[in-house]
C-alpha cells in the first residue's frame, strides 16, 4: 500500500496550517509594518476595484513578502512534483478498466449498522486533473504575490486549504470522502471571494455558497440513498459500480444531475457562477474557473455515469441536450458580455457543455471517442479558462478595469499582456496547436455517433471563435488614448505565464499521455452500460 | 464501586453547600469554582458508570444505570461545565451564591431526569431542572426583558409541567404502575384505548415544551433572548436535551400506539414526522428573519430539534415493522448524535454571541460587522460552530444530520430526508449571513476589543470537540449505537 495519495491530500493542509502559523510566529517582528497595511488595505477595500495600481507599483523587489506566501509556493511546488509523479505511475501502469492505481484504504467508521472506509486511488479520469489541480495551484499563488495585499497570511493557507480540497475530490472512491472534500472546498472559496473580491463581494460570496451548498446537499442525498440499497452496504465506489439495483438508480441520478449541475454549471443552474467568477480575485478565479468546474465534470463520469450506467443510458439525451443547451448558451451570452471576466466565466460554461455532451454521447452509443475528448477538454479548458482569468488580472490590476469597451489599445500601452492575450484566447477557441482543438474535436466526433443532428455542434467552436476574434477586435486591435500611461505586467510573470500555455501544446503532440490512460475509463464506462443489455 | 450515587451525592452537597458561601469573603468567586470542582467531579462519576455500569436498577428501581442516561448525564453536566466557567466573565452579579446554587441544583435535576426510570423520579427530576432555570432566566433583576423572559417561561413550563403530570396519572390508571419502561410496554400491548392516546399525546405536549418543538416553541426565542446568555446557554444547551431524554425512555417505547383514532394515518410515527417537519422549516424560516443573534440562535435551536426528531420517527415507525431495525438504529443513534453536537455547538455559538454582547452592549447582528477585525477569536469561535450547525464537513454536526437523512430514506418517510436537506441549504442563507457580517463587513470602529483568557480557554475547547468529533466520528458513533437498545429495556 503506498502512501502517496494521502500524502498528496492532507500536505496542502499542513501547508495551511504552517502559512498560518508563519503568521503568528512573524506577527510580533511586523506588527508595526502590518498595522500600516492593514490600514491602507481598508482605504483600498473603499476605492474597490481601483485597489490594485498602487499596490503593483507600491511593490518593489525590496518589499518584503509574507513567510506564508514562501510556505506556499513550496507546497504547492512539492504537490505539484507529486502529482506528476502519480501522473507518470497512472501512464506506465495504465490500470484495467474498474481497477485504480495508488490505492490506499482505512476504516474510519465501523460499527454494525454504519461503516465507512477512506478510500482513495486514481485512473486516466482523475491523473490528469490532479495534474491540473497541482499546477493552477502553484501559478495561482505566484500569480498572487502582486495582486493581494490584505491580509496575506490567511489568504494564503485558504488557497493551500482550497488545494487541499481538490485534491481530495479528485483521489477521493468513498462517496462520503468525495462529499467531504467536496464542502470542504466552498469555504475558502467563500472567504476568498467575500474578503479579496471586487466591488460586488459579498453578494457574489453569499450566492456562491448558498446555491453550492443547496446543490451539493442534494447529491449527499442521492448519495446516502445507496448506502442500504446494496449488499454489502457500502459507499466505496468500486463497491456500488455495477451492482445497484436499476430502480435505485433514478433519484440519485437526479440528485447527482442537481449537485453536480450547479457546480459545474449547467444551464439552468448557473446564475451564481457569473457573479462569482466576476468578483473573485484573478488568482482565486485561476483556481475557481480552472479546477472548480472539472469537480463537476468528474463527478458525472465517476459517480453518474459509473454508478447509475442503466438510467443514465436511459435519459442520455436528456444530458447530451442539456449539454449542448449549455454551449450554445454559454456561446451566446458571452458574445453579449461587456467585461472580460464575465466573458470568461461564459466561456467556461460553454467549454463545460462540452465535457457533458462528449460523456452522454459515450454512454448513449458506447462509442469511446465522446468520453475521451471530455477528459482532454477538462484538461484542455482547466489550463485556457484559467489563463484568461489570470491575465484579466493584470489587465485589472494595471489599467483598474476589466470592462471591455475601456480597453481598447491595450496593445500600445501593454504590448505583453496583449500579446498573451491572443495566444490564450486561441487556446480558448480551439486553435489547432492547442489541445483544445483535439478535445472539441472528438467530443463532436462522439456526438456524431450518438446523432446526425449532434452535428449542430459544430457550431460552437465557431461563435466561441468569433467572440474572441471580436474581443479581440475590441481591445487589442483597436487604437487607444496614446497618452494614457500604464505598465505593463512584469517579465517575471510573462515567463511564468508560459507554464499555463505549455501544457496545452504538449498535450497536443503528445496526446497519447492523456488518451492512453483514459480509454479504460471509456472502456469500463461502455462495460457497465452494456452490462445490462 | 457506587458510581452514580457518588455523582448524585456530590450534586446533592453542592447544591446544598454552596448558598452557605453567602458568609465567606470569597463569595463572588468561590462558588462558581467549587461548582466546577463538583460538576467535574459528578462528570467523572457518571463516565466511571457508564464505562463499567452498575447495576440497571438504582434506589427501588427509581433510576436506571444504563449508557442512554449516560449519555444525557455526561452531555447535561458537560454544558452545565462550561456554563458555569462562562459565567465567571459573562455574569457579574452582587449574588453569585444563589446563582451557582440554582445552576448546581438544576444540574442535579438533569442528571437524575437521564437516569429516572419511574414515573415519579421522572417528575420529581423535571421540577428540579425547571424550577432553578425559571429564576435563573430572571436573574437580571433589573432588566425589564429579563423579567419578561422569566415569566413566559415559568407560566408555560408550569403549564408543561401540569400536563406531564395528568399524563403520568392517566397513565397510572390504566397500567397501575409508575414504572416508566413497564408502564408504556403494557400500554402499548393494549388494544385500542383512548385514555392511552389522550396520555401519550400529553406526554408528547409537556416533552414538546421543552424541546422546543413547533407549535410549542413560543416561549423560547423570547426567554433566550431576555435571559442573561449564559442561562441561554443552559436552556438550549442542556435542559432541552433533558427534554430529549425523558421523551425518548417515555414515548418511544410505546409507539406502536395510535395517537388519536385507530386510522392508521394516526400513528404516533406520523404525528413525529408532522411536528419534525413543521419544526425545522418553522424554525428556519423564521431564523432567517432574526435580526438579533441571541434570537437567530433561538430559532436555529429550534430547527435543530426538528432535526433530532426525524430519528424519532424512524425508531416509532420501526417499532410495528421489524425490516427496518437497522434503519431505526442508525435513526436513534443519528438523533442521540445530534443531541450531543447540538450542545456544544449551540453552546459554543451562545458563548460566543454572550461574549459579543457583553462587549458591544448589543445582540444586534448590525453590531457583528467586521468582528473578525475586533475580537477575531470569538468570531472564529461562532463562524466554526455556525457552519458545523449547518452541517458542514468535516465539523461534527455534518455525521449526525447524515446519519438522521440517512436513516428515513427507503422508507416511507423519505420525504423528511429531503425536507431536512432543503431546511439546511436555507438555514447556510442565515448562518452564512452572520459569518459575511463578521468577515466581510466593515466594522464602526477599527479598536480591537480584548478577549478574556478563560473565555478564549473555553472556546480552544469546544472548538477542538467540533473539529476532532469531524474528523473521527466513529468511537462516538459506535458507543451510541450501543446506547439505543438501552431505551427498549435491553
Amino acid at each position: 500500500m503506498s502512501f502517496v495519495l494521502t500524502a498528496l491530500t492532507f500536505l496542502p493542509f499542513i501547508g495551511a496550517l504552517i502559512a498560518y502559523a508563519s503568521g503568528w510566529l512573524t506577527k510580533s517582528q511586523t506588527s508595526a509594518q502590518s498595522t500600516t497595511t492593514a490600514l491602507s488595505g481598508q482605504e483600498n477595500l473603499q476605492s474597490g476595484g481601483a485597489r490594485s495600481i498602487e499596490t503593483i507599483a507600491g511593490s518593489g523587489e525590496n518589499e518584503r513578502r509574507p513567510t506564508a506566501y514562501y510556505v506556499a509556493l513550496v507546497f504547492t511546488l512539492v504537490t505539484f512534483l507529486i502529482s506528476l509523479y502519480s501522473f507518470w505511475y497512472v501512464f506506465s501502469n495504465t490500470p484495467a478498466p474498474g481497477q485504480y492505481a495508488l490505492t490506499e484504504s482505512y476504516t474510519w467508521v465501523s460499527t454494525h449498522a454504519f461503516g465507512l472506509n477512506y478510500l482513495v486511488g486514481i485512473d486516466g479520469l482523475s491523473s490528469p486533473l490532479l495534474l491540473l489541480s497541482t499546477l493552477l495551484s502553484f501559478l495561482a499563488v505566484f500569480g498572487s504575490r502582486n495582486m493581494v495585499s490584505r491580509h496575506q497570511t490567511a489568504y494564503y493557507s485558504l488557497l493551500l486549504f482550497l488545494e487541499g480540497s481538490m485534491i481530495g475530490v479528485f483521489v477521493s472512491l468513498n462517496l462520503i470522502a468525495f462529499y467531504i472534500f467536496w464542502e470542504l472546498a466552498l469555504i475558502p472559496v467563500f472567504f476568498l471571494i467575500g474578503i479579496w473580491g471586487g466591488d460586488r463581494k459579498k453578494y457574489a460570496a453569499l450566492k456562491f455558497i448558498i446555491y453550492t451548498f443547496g446543490g451539493s446537499i442534494i447529491m449527499l442525498l442521492g448519495f446516502l440513498s445507496l448506502y442500504l440499497g446494496v449488499t454489502p452496504q457500502s459507499f466505496d465506489i468500486p463497491d456500488l459500480a455495477g451492482k445497484i439495483p436499476v430502480g435505485l438508480q433514478y433519484l440519485p441520478l437526479l440528485a447527482t444531475f442537481i449537485g453536480f449541475g450547479v457546480k459545474m454549471p449547467l444551464f439552468p443552474f448557473h446564475d451564481w457562477q457569473p457573479d462569482a467568477y466576476q468578483q473573485s480575485p484573478a488568482p482565486v478565479g485561476v483556481m475557481l474557473a480552472g479546477v472548480l468546474p472539472k469537480f463537476a465534470g468528474y463527478g458525472f463520469i465517476r459517480i453518474t455515469v459509473e454508478l447509475f450506467p442503466q438510467a443514465a443510458h436511459q435519459y442520455a439525451w436528456a444530458f447530451i441536450i442539456i449539454g449542448i443547451v449549455s454551449m450554445f448558451y454559454g456561446a451566446f451570452v458571452a458574445i453579449l458580455s461587456k467585461d472580460l471576466k464575465r466573458m470568461f466565466a461564459y466561456t467556461s460554461i460553454n467549454h463545460m457543455g462540452f465535457v457533458v455532451f462528449g460523456t452522454f454521447a459515450t454512454v448513449l452509443t458506447g462509442n469511446l471517442l465522446g468520453v475521451e475528448g471530455a477528459i482532454l477538454q477538462m484538461f484542455a479548458s482547466g489550463f485556457a479558462v484559467a489563463s484568461l482569468f489570470m491575465l484579466s488580472g493584470y489587465i485589472e490590476a494595471q489599467s483598474g478595469t476589466t470592462q471591455i469597451s475601456l480597453l481598447k489599445g491595450i496593445r500600445q500601452w501593454m504590448p505583453i499582456t496583449a500579446t498573451l492575450l491572443v495566444v490564450a484566447s486561441c487556446a480558448a477557441m480551439g486553435l489547432p496547436p492547442f489541445v483544445s482543438f483535439l478535445a472539441e474535436v472528438f467530443v463532436i466526433l462522439g456526438g456524431i455517433a450518438a446523432s446526425y443532428y449532434a452535428a449542430i455542434t459544430i457550431l460552437v467552436p465557431v461563435i466561441t471563435g468569433a467572440y474572441f476574434l471580436w474581443m479581440i477586435k475590441r481591445t487589442v486591435l483597436t487604437a487607444g488614448d496614446e497618452t494614457k500611461t500604464v505598465r505593463d505586467m512584469p517579465k517575471v510573470d510573462a515567463g511564468v505565464f508560459a507554464i499555463y500555455i505549455i501544457p496545452l501544446i504538449v498535450a497536443t503532440i503528445f496526446s497519447f499521455l492523456i488518451l492512453s490512460p483514459s480509454v479504460p475509463v471509456a472502456q469500463w464506462i461502455t462495460h457497465l452500460v452494456q452490462g445490462v443489455h | 464501586m457506587e458510581y452514580l450515587l457518588f455523582a448524585i451525592l456530590i450534586l446533592s452537597a453542592s447544591s446544598i453547600g454552596i448558598p452557605l458561601l453567602h458568609f465567606s469573603k470569597e463569595r463572588e468567586r468561590a462558588p462558581a469554582y467549587l461548582l466546577m470542582v463538583a460538576l467535574a467531579l459528578a462528570i467523572a462519576m457518571v463516565v466511571g458508570n457508564t464505562i463499567s455500569p452498575q447495576p440497571v436498577s438504582y434506589f427501588g428501581n427509581l433510576l436506571s444505570s444504563d449508557s442512554l442516561g449516560g449519555v444525557f448525564a455526561i452531555v447535561t453536566l458537560f454544558v452545565t461545565l462550561f456554563v458555569t466557567a462562562a459565567s465567571l466573565t459573562l455574569m457579574s452579579t452582587s449574588n453569585s451564591p444563589s446563582y451557582y446554587a440554582l445552576l448546581s441544583f438544576a444540574a442535579l435535576g438533569m442528571l437524575l431526569l437521564s437516569y429516572s426510570a419511574d414515573f415519579l423520579m421522572l417528575f420529581v427530576a423535571w421540577e428540579l431542572m425547571s424550577l432553578p432555570t425559571y429564576v435563573l432566566a430572571g436573574f437580571r433583576k433589573n432588566s425589564a426583558q429579563s423579567n419578561e423572559a422569566s415569566v413566559k417561561y415559568a407560566i408555560l413550563g408550569a403549564l408543561s409541567s401540569a400536563i406531564i403530570l395528568y399524563a403520568i396519572s392517566l397513565t397510572y390508571g390504566v397500567t397501575g404502575t409508575t414504572q416508566i419502561l413497564e408502564a408504556m410496554k403494557s400500554l402499548a400491548a393494549q388494544p385500542f384505548n383512548p385514555i392511552a392516546s389522550v396520555a401519550i399525546l400529553l406526554f408528547i405536549v409537556g416533552f414538546g415544551f421543552k424541546m422546543s418543538i413547533v407549535p410549542f416553541h413560543m416561549w423560547a426565542p423570547d426567554a433566550y433572548e431576555g435571559a442573561p446568555t449564559p442561562i441561554s446557554t443552559l436552556l438550549a444547551a442542556a435542559t432541552k436535551k433533558a427534554g430529549f431524554v425523558a421523551a425518548i425512555r417515555v414515548l418511544l417505547v410505546a409507539s406502536t400506539l395510535y395517537a388519536i383514532t385507530q386510522n392508521p394515518l394516526f400513528t404516533i410515527a406520523n404525528v413525529f414526522a408532522i411536528l419534525s417537519l413543521l419544526t425545522m422549516t418553522l424554525g428556519n424560516l423564521a431564523a432567517l428573519t432574526q435580526k438579533s443573534i441571541t434570537r437567530l440562535l433561538a430559532y436555529s435551536s429550534i430547527a435543530q430539534a426538528g432535526y433530532i426528531l426525524i430519528g424519532f420517527v424512524i425508531y416509532s415507525y420501526a417499532q410495528g415493522n421489524p425490516a427496518y431495525d437497522q434503519q431505526a438504529t442508525l435513526g436513534m443513534t443519528g438523533a442521540l448524535f445530534h443531541v450531543i453536537n447540538h450542545a456544544i455547538m449551540k453552546g459554543a455559538a451562545f458563548l460566543a454571541a454572550g461574549l459579543v454582547i457583553l462587549k458591544l452592549g448589543s445582540g444586534d447582528i448590525r453590531a457583528f460587522s467586521g468582528l473578525a477585525k475586533r475580537m477575531p477569536k470569538t468570531a472564529f469561535t461562532l463562524a466554526i460552530s455556525l457552519l458545523a450547525l449547518a452541517g458542514v464537513p468535516p465539523l461534527s454536526g455534518f455525521w449526525s444530520k447524515l446519519l438522521l437523512f440517512m436513516s428515513v430514506l427507503n422508507s416511507p418517510y423519505s420525504w423528511l430526508a429531503v425536507a431536512g436537506v432543503v431546511n439546511s441549504a436555507v438555514s447556510m442563507g442565515y448562518y452564512g449571513w452572520v459569518i459575511k457580517r463578521m468577515y466581510m463587513d466593515d466594522p464602526d470602529s477599527y479598536a480591537t476589543i480584548k478577549e478574556p483568557t478563560s473565555m478564549i480557554i473555553i472556546f480552544a475547547v469546544l472548538i477542538a470537540l467540533i473539529v476532532l468529533i469531524g474528523i473521527f466520528p466513529g468511537y462516538l458513533i459506535s458507543f451510541l449505537q450501543n446506547a439505543v437498545p438501552a431505551i427498549a429495556g435491553h
